[in-house]
């Protein structure tokens, strides 16, 4: 259990150290962003690893989610960067980013609205998304809030959440934020006895470099999307997937350019800063979990 | 560190060590395409090999290397038979009859002029700077790309490496440091923020994205953290005078590699490992993201590094015993002989030992000199530059220094 404290510590003193280094004199230092990065990697494994009791995680899966999504902004405009996210969010029935074990379906906006929290950026149009789909767990209106203070709010909230059933799924609202989670695969017999809640509000976020790219890109997350939600409408209170995420707010946080990111069924499209701006739409613990650390260092480049 | 480059002069009978010169080298820039600020700050110097009677060096910042002429001026011509003392035209009608100038002495005068500014080779920052052994090239590395220019050619430079990957999203390690062979102007090391060296022949190709050799040692399994890879980056990369060794120093650890053994260093030295435990805290307050120098003595038999509270470290390659060295105002009176430092770490305490806790991290030393020839050594700490040379032997090397402080 102190690892999941101490693993849990250093990923939001992680991503605050992310977000500094954007203000910072000079720009974004590459090398130190990604040292970084690795750390929060390995915290997140440690801390997904405690958290379900010892599931190990597939080498696949963590192997898929250091994939990562680093992302020169500045230097090379979008690299197709997440096609690997977005295949697997295709196969969302079957997911598990590998395409094994059904995983717990999770919603990514935590590890976003952690980021973005970090970030102290607002998107009230994003808050307004998400907010239907993640209705019992408050979440902080601040957007000021600091990091740690965002993810200690975090955490308490997904506790509570956690313990309860499965969350009311919102497929509306999975789609209006596409945010392509992405966790560890679990097989829900394994845990079908344990209070762990499949939250099957998917938020789908094409990662933002995947947007820039092409509108092609777009277009094929606004199909995965519908996809998406209708599978999770199917496999609501038992299914476990795996979601696919991207490029988390961290990128979109970094990516500063990036605007119509999100494909959604009703068409809104928040920005993708605004995404990650939605501050207050932390879910669940989970989506600390889905956080790609990838995603954030190179996002400034 | 600043934009500044001070250049230490001449000693006196006294041993006494005063500024050479001073000079702003490089100034805070702006890339107006991507609203960057660039920092004037100096990440690397490099001196080139002295052919004429003015010393040339390279200095770089994140984007720009300049190369700057330093040259002593001790005479000035007097006797203009048209101009006056201060340089003014005279009249003509005064001039009665013709003189010859002639060079009188005058006061020391140093001037620092840029003979060369090499711009917009570099997409990322700068970390390394070397000059090659034909005198006539040096590399310059950023993060994830190695560009060899030639000294006389400001406009054009080749990419010899180039590890950037065709998507960013799988980037997984960059280049930290590189050096150019001491004699085989073909072959340069860079290592990498894995812990791994690669060694590279220009003559196998253009490009030499693609290694000669890779260095690299397993990972002690039994030692991972979180901050693994962050304590394996290598910050600094040395040929040994003889060429035929490699220093690097990561975060805890220096290590000596012998270029024809890959699989891992022939010697390792502990510089701080009781920092091991308190990693969590370095991480936290950044301390974990230093960059430390090292450097060889002249015979290659002694290797150097820096550490925190203003200490640094000696280690004796025949013996693999080291020592800590203080470079501190308070406890360095000129002419001092350098006492050896302890660090506590258990057992049986003496008088003088440093607890690990009451370590002052803002005290770092970082940036250091040995001398090519002599045992003369020049550490840097925060705002002071402090100078330390061997009195006993100034040929042999050892810890009984004498000390100057700049």
């Amino acid at each position: 259990m102190e690892y999941k404290v101490e693993a849990h510590r250093i990923m939001s003193i992680s991503l605050g150290k992310i977000y500094n280094s954007r203000v910072q004199r000079g720009g974004i230092k590459l090398h130190k962003n990604l040292l970084v990065s690795l750390v929060l990697r390995s915290a997140r494994q440690v801390y997904l690893r405690d958290y379900y009791g010892g599931i190990c995680l597939s080498a696949q899966q963590a192997r898929e989610w250091c994939e990562g999504e680093y992302m020169d902004s500045e230097q090379d405009r979008l690299v197709p960067g997440s096609t690997e996210s977005l295949p697997e969010s295709d196969g969302q029935s079957e997911v598990a980013v590998d395409k094994q074990e059904p995983s717990i379906v999770v919603e990514s906006h935590a590890a976003l609205d952690v980021e973005s929290e970090a970030r102290g950026e607002q998107d009230h149009a994003e808050n307004g998304v998400l907010d239907s789909g993640c209705s019992e767990l408050k979440t902080p209106e601040s957007p000021e809030a600091s990091p740690t203070c965002e993810v200690s709010n975090v955490v308490t909230t997904i506790s509570s959440n956690c313990i309860s059933g499965p969350p009311p799924s919102n497929p509306k609202q999975a789609t209006e934020t596409p945010n392509d989670c992405q966790t560890d695969s679990e097989s829900v017999e394994e845990n079908s006895h344990e209070p762990i809640v499949p939250h099957t509000c998917t938020n789908r976020k094409r990662s933002a470099d995947d947007s820039e790219l092409t509108d092609s890109l777009p277009k094929r997350t606004k199909v995965m999307s519908p996809t998406l939600i209708s599978k999770n409408d199917e496999k609501k209170a038992e299914t476990e997937e795996m979601d696919t995420s991207n490029v988390s707010s961290l990128i979109t946080i970094f990516g500063s350019s990036f605007s119509g990111l999100l494909s959604s069924e009703d068409g809104a499209q928040p920005d993708s800063e605004a995404e990650d701006s939605d501050s207050g739409q932390i879910c669940c613990d989970q989506m600390l979990k889905n956080l790609n650390p990838w995603s954030t260092a190179i996002v400034a480049f | 560190p600043k934009g500044e480059l001070e250049q230490v002069g001449e000693t006196g009978e006294s041993g006494e060590y005063n500024v050479y010169s001073t000079f702003q080298s490089h100034e805070p820039d702006f890339d107006y395409l991507k609203s960057l600020e660039i920092e004037e700050k100096i990440n690397k110097i490099r001196w080139l090999s002295q052919q004429n009677a003015a010393h040339f060096l390279l200095s770089t910042n994140d984007k720009t290397i300049k190369l700057w002429k330093v040259s002593e001026r001790d005479k000035q011509p007097e006797g203009y038979n048209l101009k006056d003392e201060e340089g003014r035209m005279k009249d003509i009608s005064t001039v009665t009859s013709l003189q010859v100038p002639v060079l009188r002495p005058t006061d020391l005068m140093v001037e620092v002029r840029p003979r060369r500014v090499f711009s917009n080779g570099h997409t990322y920052h700068v970390n390394s700077i070397s000059v090659n052994s034909d005198g006539e090239t040096y590399l310059s590395a950023d993060d994830l790309r190695i560009n060899m220019w030639h000294l006389g050619i400001t406009d054009r430079s080749f990419n010899i490496v180039d590890i950037k990957p065709a998507n960013m999203e799988e980037l997984t390690e960059v280049i930290t440091a590189a050096e150019f062979h001491p004699h085989h102007c073909h072959l340069f090391v860079y290592s990498s923020s894995k812990g791994t060296l690669r060694l590279c022949d220009m003559r196998a190709s253009a490009l030499c994205d693609k290694h000669t050799k890779l260095f690299e040692e397993p990972e002690d399994p039994g030692s991972r953290s979180f901050f693994s890879e962050i304590v394996s980056s290598v910050s600094d990369v040395k040929f040994s005078h003889n060429g035929r060794y490699l220093l690097t120093r990561d975060y805890l650890t220096a290590k000596v590699w012998d270029l024809h053994m890959e699989k891992g260093p022939v010697e390792t030295y502990q510089v701080h490992d009781y920092l091991r435990t308190k990693l969590c805290s370095l991480y936290e307050n950044d301390c974990i993201f230093d960059k430390f120098e090292c450097v060889w003595n002249s015979s290659d038999s002694v290797i150097m590094t820096g550490a925190y509270n203003s200490f640094f470290r000696m280690f004796d390659r025949e013996t693999g015993r080291g020592v800590t060295l203080e470079a501190w105002r308070e406890t360095s009176k000129p002419r001092a002989v350098l006492r050896t430092r302890r660090i506590y770490t258990g057992g049986k305490r003496r008088r003088g030992d440093v607890g690990v806790d009451s370590l002052d991290f803002t005290k770092k030393i970082l940036h250091m000199a040995w001398h090519p020839e002599e045992n003369i050594i020049a550490i840097a700490s925060t705002n002071n530059l402090y100078i330390f040379q061997d009195r006993v032997s100034p040929d042999t090397h050892g810890p009984d220094l004498g000390s100057n402080t700049i």
